[in-house]
């Protein structure tokens, strides 16, 4: 089965994907505030620090915006909570994106290390093209071999 | 480029987790939203992306439901304070409606202005206090000296 097919059947089996329903701060709370606490904790590990950007995320008026995104809701909140963890790292850290460190990667370049710089680290896709001596086309591939192999281990595993 | 170039050049995780540039994620956007197989793709990428980071998801402490809780009540406030003439904001008004909330603090609350009324009390207990003993230590030696004089006054009699 191609990866076309797997995902028609997919959405054949899950008709109701996306949830067209307005929820309140706490409601999205209760559903997204485990993940999104995970994903602050990925970028900035002081669990206090995390605590007040997770409280910002579900208290800020960006949240609401999320219930007019095309797409699902999670993935909004996803965003959401990066963009403020990456907003408090750079202020905790008061290093400009142009000044980070782009000395080059002499190490393995697996699709795990790539998505790490990029997710969690906050580098963009060039630096990070850069900072492993690739092109940026390769870069972004390695975002897509990355959850194309989570995928299928996940599928494996179940 | 066709759908499966697109699907694997890996544009579309980039555009999912905010990775690209804004030009570039408005572009995909597009190229996502004109395209039905693509919307169909998007919706089990983003599927995988969630289970992905529930995975790594941790429960955080029980309290910060409640700070949430009262922050968005506290800016639900805000904004109530700017809007007039809806009806069913001046009815709750009227009749007094409360918000239940349980907090789970053991600090009392109270108005900013209690912490000067407190000080100034404090302080005038204070004086008051010296001033009851100085009169008391005063009016004793003055009734001490006050015996005195009356023997003194007797012996010479």
């Amino acid at each position: 089965m191609n990866e076309l097919e797997r995902i028609n059947k997919t959405v054949d089996q899950n008709p109701s994907l996306k949830s067209t329903e307005k929820l309140t701060s706490i409601e999205v709370y209760d559903k997204y505030g485990a993940m999104a606490y995970g994903i602050i904790l990925q970028i900035v590990p002081q669990p206090h620090l995390a605590q007040e950007i997770l409280v910002n995320v579900f208290s800020s008026p960006q949240l609401q915006l999320c219930n007019s995104y095309p797409f699902t809701f999670a993935v909004c909140i996803i965003k959401l909570a990066r963009m403020k963890a990456m907003e408090t790292k750079g202020k905790l850290l008061g290093i400009a994106p142009e000044k980070r460190d782009l000395g080059i990667y002499e190490g393995e370049r697996s699709p795990g290390l790539v998505f790490d710089l990029a997710f969690c680290q906050g580098y963009t896709p060039e630096e990070v093209a850069e900072k492993l001596q690739m092109s940026k086309s390769e870069v972004l591939r390695a975002f897509h071999e990355f959850f194309k192999s989570y995928a299928i281990t996940n599928a494996a595993k179940l | 480029m066709n759908n499966r170039d697109i699907i694997e050049s890996g544009i579309l995780e980039s555009y999912l987790l905010g990775l690209g540039k804004d030009h570039e994620q408005e572009q995909t956007k597009q190229i996502v939203l004109a395209d039905h197989t693509l919307r169909e793709y998007i919706e089990v990428l983003e599927n995988n992306i969630r289970e992905y980071f529930d995975q790594k998801s941790v429960n955080p402490p029980s309290q910060l439901r409640e700070v949430l809780q009262l922050r968005t009540l506290k800016s639900e406030t805000r904004k109530e304070k700017h809007v007039f003439g809806k009806a069913a904001d001046s009815q709750n008004r009227q009749s007094g409606v409360y918000h239940d909330i349980e907090v789970n603090d053991t600090h009392i609350k109270v108005h900013k202005y209690w912490r000067p009324a407190f000080i100034t009390v404090f302080i005038l207990s204070k004086i008051f206090l010296i001033a009851g003993l100085y009169y008391f230590f005063k009016s004793a030696s003055l009734e001490n000296e006050n015996a005195k004089l009356r023997t003194q006054s007797e012996q010479v009699r």
